[in-house]
């Protein structure tokens, strides 16, 4: 009864603003196919200038920044990602376990000029060292060599700026020239497909590379990161994977299954008993691949449809998915998931965890994956 | 399916009843102990995990003037059991006599996601939505004087003033891009 009665008093306020925004943005319509993009553009700003009086009245304001991540997203697709890449660099950066952090944008940050940067990080890692900044190292003695890279190609949209790559090698000074060095800390800064209206409203000078990945020594990372606050004026700060990004990892990966075997899906909760009860729930690939294609072909008969939609995923999807292993989990063990959180997703396709730990293992469907983190780090902006 | 029903039972002289539903059952004790301590009119605090409330208890039961329902942020489960719970109380509370208190809002392991659903949950039953802290007595201290404020109203002890006429004023409202994010 309730509810009848509110949804009426809702459903009248969203026609008029329907009705409104249809008639404007029907004028603006190119005629050419162009205009398909433009068409959905100029219905949200309409959107949002006819609730712009309301939204006034109660004293909001329309932030730059999402408040959440996209409902839907395109199913991951195995790029060629290396054919671009420089196989080298490629490899650096998979199969290594990194701490996610976000950055803001980065004030006069030049790609052009890495090499003097390398310096100056040098320097500076060398001058925390004189100073007692706490550098683990075995040899006191060691120098520190610093090496800015770019790698190419990893971005697709024309607004994205270019990863860059720091590896600082530590050179004992008795060690022989033809040792394999493994770097003491390496660490990337990348934007994977941003959102491009967030990119181009940034001012001429800043350079938006907002996820951070870092791993080796706490030490040396502590020390790029104040150099690199102090240089570009910019702020580092913690990126947890939350609940969702998981939850939308989880289903992106299961999704690959027919292209590439995850092996298996494990999945990491806590549950708040006492002692905490850490469950981990791994589940068979193909019975994962089954529940997956059972999910999506539910949404193919409830009303999708058409070749576009094929590829989009979208959140409800992604909830039943893991509602169905949930619930399937509850009539074996009797114990509800839902009480407890989600701490940790890993398929042979890479691992995450909601402490903003992330692995990749698979070259080939990186780009999904760092665009949905990016998407996250870009939330974390401060304005 | 047995409902609460509002008015069905005679109310008490100078006294307001409140239920407490939660699914952790944690907060509702500290509040419960700091509710008593009022001592202007006699408060009656029931507690429950969850709606239906057990039939044996049906004669005995007094008149319940407000609702209130504790989610934790951090639990999906809590907000499944309220969602639950909501289906067992008779329409005539909505009037004014139900409030949400959502706990652990600021916590990281919170995703926003489940802050909007609550948000739109609270929007469309028009009910007013607290965010309370529970940790530190001071947060337990001015949950509690929130809620007697509307528990007054609620149980007719203010003049002139009911329960519908305080909802419209502290009813939760959404934004109206809640649905849309900025980002395309």
């Amino acid at each position: 009864n309730f509810n009848t009665v509110s949804s009426i008093k809702v459903g009248v306020c969203v026609c008029v603003c329907v009705c409104v925004c249809v008639t404007s943005s029907a004028t603006r319509t190119p005629l050419n196919n162009v205009g398909v993009q433009r068409r959905s553009k100029s219905y949200r700003l309409s959107y949002r200038s006819c609730l712009g009086t309301a939204a006034s009245r109660l004293g909001l304001t329309p932030a730059l920044t999402a408040r959440r991540l996209n409902t839907s997203r395109r199913a991951l697709k195995p790029h060629g990602v290396a054919e671009k890449v420089d196989p080298e660099q490629l490899a650096l950066l998979v199969k290594t376990e990194w701490q996610l952090s976000y950055v803001t944008p980065l004030h006069q940050f030049r790609h052009t000029q890495l090499k003097s940067y390398s310096r100056r990080l040098a320097a500076f890692i060398a001058a925390g060292k004189q100073q007692g900044l706490a550098v683990a190292v075995e040899n006191p003695q060691t120098t520190f060599r610093v090496s800015f890279s770019l790698v190419e190609g990893m971005t697709e949209s024309a607004d994205d700026a270019e990863t860059v790559l720091i590896q600082i090698h530590a050179r004992p000074s008795f060690a022989g020239q033809d040792e394999p060095q493994r770097p003491a800390w390496s660490g990337w800064l990348t934007c994977v497909n941003g959102n491009p209206d967030y990119l181009r409203s940034l001012p001429k000078d800043f350079t938006c590379l907002p996820l951070f990945g870092s791993s080796g020594a706490e030490g040396l990372g502590a020390l790029v990161k104040s150099w690199f606050q102090q240089s570009f004026d910019c702020c580092f700060g913690p990126l947890e994977v939350s609940h969702t990004s998981l939850q939308w990892l989880m289903a992106l990966w299961t999704n690959c299954h027919t292209e590439a075997s995850i092996q298996h899906l494990k999945m990491i909760w806590t549950l708040p008993a006492v002692p905490p009860l850490e469950v981990t729930y791994t589940v068979n690939p193909e019975d994962a691949w089954e529940l997956w294609r059972s999910v999506r072909k539910q949404k193919e008969n409830r009303g999708g449809g058409g070749e576009e939609e094929e590829n989009c995923i979208d959140i409800e999807e992604v909830a039943d998915f893991v509602q169905g292993l949930k619930s399937h989990f509850y009539r074996h063990f009797r114990l509800d998931l839902s009480a407890g959180s989600l701490n940790q997703v890993s398929t042979a396709l890479g691992s995450a965890k909601h402490s903003g730990r992330m692995k990749i293992s698979n070259s080939r469907y990186m780009t999904t994956t760092l665009t949905l983190l990016t998407e996250s780090a870009l939330l974390k902006m401060p304005i | 399916m047995s409902l609460l029903k509002p008015f069905s039972k005679l109310p008490g002289l100078n006294s307001a009843n409140i239920l407490l539903v939660e699914s952790k059952e944690e907060f509702q004790q500290s509040l419960a102990d700091a509710l008593v301590q009022e001592t202007a009119f006699t408060v009656n605090v029931r507690l429950a995990k969850s709606l239906p409330l057990p039939m044996e208890n049906e004669e005995s039961r007094p008149r319940i003037d407000l609702v209130a329902f504790i989610i934790d942020l951090t639990s999906e489960l809590s907000f499944q059991s309220t969602e639950a719970s909501l289906k067992c109380l008779d329409p005539g509370y909505f009037l004014g006599k139900v409030c949400f208190m959502v706990t652990n809002a600021r916590n990281a392991a919170a995703p926003i996601e489940r802050l909007d659903a609550v948000r739109k949950l609270a929007a469309s039953l028009h009910c007013p939505l607290l965010f309370t802290e529970d940790q530190t007595p001071d947060g337990v201290t001015n949950a509690t004087e929130r809620l007697l404020t509307i528990l007054k109203v609620a149980a007719g002890l203010v003049p002139m003033a009911t329960a519908l006429y305080l909802s419209n004023l502290t009813r939760s409202t959404v934004s109206p891009d809640i649905d849309q994010p900025s980002f395309d």
